[in-house]
């Protein structure tokens, strides 16, 4: 790799790439907050307070 | 795959016999070219210790496809209701087995700093040698056998699903075992490639690459079997952790070996961008191997140990799109007032900075979600070493985001604070977390009634933030001293002290981080013992299947 390539992916991806990943951080923000989710994470988080051991009825 | 333990109809055993004949082969094809690549080393080899890395790599992967051809021969194995343990148990061992190697060399190297006569004027135990193995044996040795262990036991309770092969995880924590083993017996025969925390040569990190790549094969089939229908958070810090370690770990090691004769390889780029490179590597395997993966340790086994959902899920979500989306570009405030470009440097710290509030949002997180248990922290040293891990995580991401600030850096830059903020994240939060998810996960796979004792895991705890306090404490002085010492000028132009006056000054910290070293050391001891006599103790007793509810009619 010549360095002008090199300074080149590190330029794309400190500036496309940075805004990139940012738009992903804020539509992860909107999904994870959107209201109608917040049962569904709710329960997610009493997930490892329940029952864990495994039995045929949880077999996919 | 599963037979007669399950509900499964013989149209559906045959298709799952041919899969797992099928991965069988193919796990049974690669083991056999590591072999014939382990055999080629040793025939070739033009020093001892590369031949005898080769062949290890042929024995390791020959006894591998030995066993797994036997398996193909043998009728469909009856997999059995439960979740897959025994691979957990060998990453448990192997975790405090390298632990204890990593601090007893860690505070081997302590001494010999301050008491230089202990070098032993021999080229494979002097410092620059043997150091390396203390960061192997602690940071992949044990941390990474830790998270390798729990991350196979979070993903399966929290998916309802054994592990998707009955093969596969033995190569995991085999071929990675075997990579730490080559990493660190090089390294006091000068077999490295000198890039810091990614000192091992060519041939191991192939091994690596392999292991890894099953590694993340077999979490995201496993995750697939899944019976509960959310991926609960601790898979994601998982995950990122295990793809990004991949994505890492062969940009940084991109290199062209000189033969198959010599260990020694080049690597693809050069100056500043090698440093780049590198630190891009070093500073994200702090982001997601010592960070991510730990958090997602704590965010199952924290709420699991005390009986407390996490205080804010959606916020651990964001925590976990926060760091992902932030550290990948901190790594070049390592590289301040270098050759690097200015504008990546300033990236690099501002970057650094905001990552304080996902950081800080895990903490919160992880301290709120023991409100209501907060008696446990009293009563049981386990949750009491969480607590405390999560608060030197905060300490130590705060002192992160502090330390990138470009001026802060002209202080503490090459001197001793950045070893003290190291370990204050290394030992107060990798391993504080480790230690207390260990001790409440080993009695769990082991089928034990608890812990051996809870007095020795006081003092285990007791003796582990001694030494830490004094470890930090005494880098903190003594980093900030040197910078102090370094950066004074007469009117002459002249330096007002001399290297050797600063060299002078450090030697009661010295002294006080290699008794803080050993304070730790002996925690671990304590520790480790611990752990023994649990695996050692008697099965909890069979359930009483009178007392079993009656089937529905």
């Amino acid at each position: 790799m010549t360095s002008q390539v090199h300074d080149f992916v590190l330029y794309f991806s400190k500036t496309f790439g940075a805004l990139y990943l940012f738009s992903v951080f804020l539509i992860a923000l909107v999904w994870t907050y959107w209201p109608t989710r917040r049962a569904m994470y709710e329960d997610a988080a009493h997930s490892p307070l329940g029952q864990e051991e495994i039995s045929n009825e949880t077999r996919n | 795959m599963f037979n007669s333990a399950w509900n499964f109809s013989a149209t559906q055993m045959q298709a799952e016999g041919n899969m797992r004949d099928a991965a069988l082969g193919c796990q049974v094809a690669i083991l056999l070219l590591l072999f014939a690549f382990g055999v080629l080393i040793f025939g070739m080899a033009d020093q001892g210790i590369f031949s005898l890395h080769g062949f290890l790599i042929a024995l390791v992967a020959g006894f591998g496809a030995l066993k797994l051809i036997d398996k193909l021969t043998d009728p469909d194995p009856i997999i059995p209701l439960e979740y897959k343990d025994d691979v957990i148990k060998f990453g448990v061992l192997a975790c405090f087995l390298w632990g204890l190697i990593g601090f007893t060399i860690g505070d081997v190297l302590a001494w010999q700093l301050a008491i230089p006569s202990w070098n032993g004027d021999l080229s494979w135990s002097n410092f620059g040698r043997i150091r390396p193995i203390h960061t192997t044996a602690v940071i992949f040795g044990f941390g990474g056998n830790a998270l390798i262990a729990t991350s196979f036991y979070v993903v399966q309770r929290t998916s309802r699903a054994r592990l998707a092969s009955e093969t596969l995880p033995w190569l995991v924590v085999g071929g990675y075992n075997l990579f730490v083993l080559l990493a660190v017996t090089g390294y006091p025969f000068g077999i490295t490639q000198s890039k810091e925390y990614a000192e091992p040569e060519w041939y191991a990190d192939l091994i690596l690459l392999i292991t890894w790549v099953a590694y993340l094969y077999l979490y995201l089939k496993t995750l697939a079997r899944r019976a509960e229908p959310h991926i609960y958070v601790a898979n994601w810090y998982y995950l990122g952790f295990i793809v990004v370690i991949a994505m890492l770990h062969v940009v940084n090691n991109l290199a062209i070996p000189i033969s198959f004769s010599n260990p020694k390889s080049y690597p693809l780029f050069a100056g500043v961008q090698d440093a780049m490179t590198q630190w891009w590597y070093g500073h994200n395997a702090v982001g997601f191997l010592l960070t991510a993966g730990f958090l997602g340790m704590m965010y199952y086994f924290l709420p699991k140990a005390s009986g407390r959902p996490i205080y804010s899920y959606r916020m651990s979500i964001m925590g976990f799109w926060g760091i992902t989306f932030l550290y990948l570009w901190a790594g070049s405030h390592h590289l301040h007032y270098t050759a690097l470009p200015d504008w990546v440097q300033y990236l690099g710290m501002t970057m650094s900075i905001i990552l304080l509030v996902p950081s800080w949002g895990s903490v919160f997180n992880g301290l709120l979600t023991l409100n209501g248990a907060w008696d446990k922290v009293r009563t049981d040293p386990a949750i009491r070493f969480m607590m405390v891990a999560i608060l030197f995580y905060g300490l130590a991401t705060f002192e992160g985001s502090f330390l990138a600030i470009r001026p802060v850096n002209t202080l503490s830059h090459y001197t001793d604070w950045t070893v003290g903020h190291v370990h204050a994240g290394a030992l107060g939060w990798v391993a504080f977390i480790t230690f207390g998810a260990m001790y409440k996960m080993v009695p769990w796979i082991w089928k034990r009634e608890g812990i051996y004792s809870l007095r020795l895991e006081a003092w285990h705890f007791w003796f582990a933030l001694g030494g830490t306090l004094i470890y930090v404490g005494a880098m903190w002085n003594s980093g900030i001293t040197q910078s102090l010492m370094w950066q004074p000028y007469e009117p002459s132009g002249a330096f007002t002290y001399a290297f050797i006056d600063t060299v002078d000054a450090m030697i009661p910290y010295y002294w006080m981080r290699a008794i803080g070293g050993l304070l730790y050391l002996i925690g671990a001891l304590i520790g480790a013992y611990n752990i023994y006599m649990t695996v050692r103790g008697a099965d909890l007793p069979a359930p009483d299947p009178r007392a079993r509810p009656l089937p529905a009619e």
